[in-house]
């Protein structure tokens, strides 16, 4: 019943909302920067190799450390590989390591996280099993982040893999709280008890019921972090644990001009940095949209702005 | 009393936390290839030696057993010896722990003096240039990677302006270091009188503490202006607004109840800042823990590692202590 109105509903508000988001963007100029330099950077990553105007990988030992300029855009570093073409490579790795990272700690978190929500409470086994999850978690945090992260990369072996694995373990315990906390609340509701009662499966009550209503701070979460992970992968490839050289990666790329800077060459490090930066910004700031757009409180405030400046409301 | 009783609580959970974290790291640790008899004797060692480096070091029991020496160990103040460094690791982290207390502390002193001021700035005044910079700068500043603002700092500051001094280390090597005795530089030269130290440490600090101010301040930023914005939209601030208080006792008194949440920010970071400073101690060649314990990690030392751990935890521990005396001191419903 709920889903076939929800449905109607959204069919119809479609292009509303549409209307909606697109006043939002123009009343909140900071959110359609940040979804620009998303869709700018993600973009890149697709279109890299015909984009970038030399290969990412290959050398010419005559122009090296050659300043920033014509044909060289941003320089070439130490070995004379163009700095230009490897900062427009370097989210096709950076992107997918944070976004794969952060999807699987989102799933393994969301997942614990509810379990132990619905089971919390429940006597037997199930408190058990809850306990045992959320003290595992404590004892997880109480690490400190970075050397855990390489530790576990260490454990893994030096790969991809590895590090998408290490993001997904150190950021899985914001997930398994968030989604706890919301479950929890959720849990006490009307339409989870008559469910129950009407004899519903546990998991399907979970699945139907709990969790697509606990998923809004988990969005708002999954985008602030997709630049957090970034930053954690360019800082492992910055001292070494990450990703190896002479693939394009921010990190690894202000590792190799590191020692350039204080000789003044700046541009080999400085760029990727930049690149970096400006990157995990436009996450944040989509992350923050998305804080208020899923808050109906601040949601409809908005509207109500938007209504008496140019008659638009979702 | 109730604080009294609330602080015994408190401790007799520490001690099975602590054993936790260790076996964890331990664990962890064990977990990572790369056999340290191997790697202490070199490519030319014999089988014959290797087995006797291994009995002697006890790798050839099982890993609980193995734990359970080390606790013991513990116990008595023995936190083993590094084979990188050769040292006990007591001895070792005597050194390098108080390097990296003393940049992080200054550091979130920096970040408190950017963030806080700020942060009640954009509270209390809701729009206009002001609000929109903090709002910009909490964002940006948690876009940042710390190691590269170092470098940019080295560039300008050192490279460009010939202002700062060489990013290699704690003070320079020309001058000769105070006598140790909290192992904080700063102090330890204020102690022996020697100015010139001073002023050497002094110099090599700015940047780093720069670098770790400039970035934390985002977050102590965002969490003055929610909550100071927050109490400013209370019953209480408006009954004080519409009693005619001034709107500068006002902003204080919504400040005075916020700051219990900034505390809390405050020591989230530091508890952060003593493994997360790593990238910018090894930037600035700092010598500190962090980098330490990393060097732990990648070469398959288990001692300093754990002792790392170990010594970090318990001063979180500490410091989550010292948060709950201040909230004490703060807020008198507490009491």
């Amino acid at each position: 019943m709920a889903m076939a109105r929800d449905a109607g509903a959204r069919a119809r508000g479609g292009s509303r909302r549409l209307a909606f988001f697109m006043a939002v963007l123009r009343t909140h100029p900071s959110f359609a920067l940040g979804y620009a330099i998303v869709l700018m950077v993600v973009l890149l990553a697709i279109f890299a190799p015909w984009v970038a105007p030399y290969p990412p990988e290959t050398a010419d030992p005559v122009a090296f450390l050659q300043p920033p300029g014509w044909p060289h855009l941003m320089g070439t570093d130490a070995t004379g590989m163009d700095i230009f073409s490897r900062v427009i490579w370097a989210p096709r790795i950076d992107l997918s390591i944070a976004i794969l990272g952060t999807l699987l700690s989102a799933l393994i978190g969301t997942t614990l996280g509810a379990l132990v929500g619905y089971y919390q409470s429940v006597r037997g086994l199930g408190r058990f099993g809850a306990g045992f999850v959320m003290r595992s978690a404590d004892v997880l945090q109480a690490f400190p982040v970075f050397v855990f992260a390489i530790a576990l990369v260490a454990v893994f072996g030096q790969s991809l893999q590895s590090i998408v694995l290490a993001i997904a373990f150190v950021n899985a315990p914001i997930y398994l709280r968030l989604m706890r906390t919301q479950v929890m609340s959720i849990r006490t509701m009307r339409y989870v008890e008559a469910a129950w009662l009407a004899g519903m499966p546990d998991w399907r009550i979970i699945a139907r019921h709990i969790v697509p209503n606990a998923m809004a701070p988990v969005l708002a979460q999954l985008s602030v972090n997709i630049g957090w992970s970034v930053l954690l992968t360019a800082a492992l490839s910055f001292i070494g644990a990450g990703v190896k050289a002479p693939t394009p990666e921010w990190g690894s790329m202000i590792a190799m001009g590191y020692q350039n800077i204080v000789t003044g060459h700046w541009w080999p490090s400085i760029f990727p940095g930049l690149a970096l930066a400006v990157t995990v910004f436009g996450f944040s700031l989509v992350g923050s949209s998305i804080e208020v757009l899923s808050d109906p409180a601040r949601r409809r405030r908005l509207a109500g702005r938007l209504e008496t400046v140019r008659g638009i409301a979702p | 009393m109730r604080l009294l009783s609330y602080l015994g609580q408190r401790l007799l959970f520490v001690a099975p936390q602590l054993v936790g974290i260790l076996f964890v790291s331990f664990l962890l640790v064990k977990l990572i290839p790369g056999d340290p008899a191997v790697l202490m004797l070199g490519p030319f060692a014999t089988p014959d030696g290797l087995a006797r480096l291994r009995t002697e070091l006890g790798l050839d029991r099982t890993v609980v057993e193995q734990f359970l020496i080390y606790l013991g160990n513990v116990v008595q103040g023995d936190l083993g010896t590094s084979w990188q460094t050769t040292m006990p690791v007591t001895s070792d982290l005597a050194q390098r722990f108080p390097a990296t207390l003393e940049l992080v502390t200054l550091g979130l002193l920096v970040a408190l003096a950017i963030g806080l001021p700020l942060g009640v700035a954009g509270a209390r005044y809701k729009r206009g240039l002001l609000r929109t910079g903090a709002d910009y700068y909490g964002l940006l500043a948690g876009a940042l990677p710390d190691f590269w603002l170092g470098l940019v700092l080295i560039y300008v500051f050192y490279t460009m302006l010939g202002w700062a001094p060489a990013p290699l280390g704690r003070i320079d090597f020309a001058v000769i270091p105070p006598e140790p005795v909290t192992g904080a530089l700063l102090i330890d030269s204020l102690i022996a009188g020697n100015w010139e130290a001073f002023r050497s440490a002094a110099g090599h600090l700015v940047l780093p503490v720069l670098t770790l101010g400039l970035i934390n301040a985002g977050p102590i930023l965002k969490m003055t202006q929610a909550t100071t914005e927050r109490m400013l939209d209370s019953d209480f601030s408006r009954y004080a607004e519409l009693c005619g208080l001034p709107r500068k006792v006002v902003v204080a008194q919504a400040l005075r109840n916020a700051l219990p949440s900034v505390i809390t920010i405050v020591s989230v970071l530091y508890g952060f800042l003593l493994g997360g400073a790593v990238l910018v101690e090894i930037v600035f060649s700092w010598g500190g823990a962090g980098q330490y314990a990393v060097q732990g990690v990648l070469n398959a030392d288990l001692n300093p590692v754990l002792g790392f751990v170990l010594y970090s935890a318990v001063l979180s521990l500490f410091i989550y202590l010292i948060v709950d005396l201040l909230y004490f001191l703060i807020d008198p419903r507490t009491r």
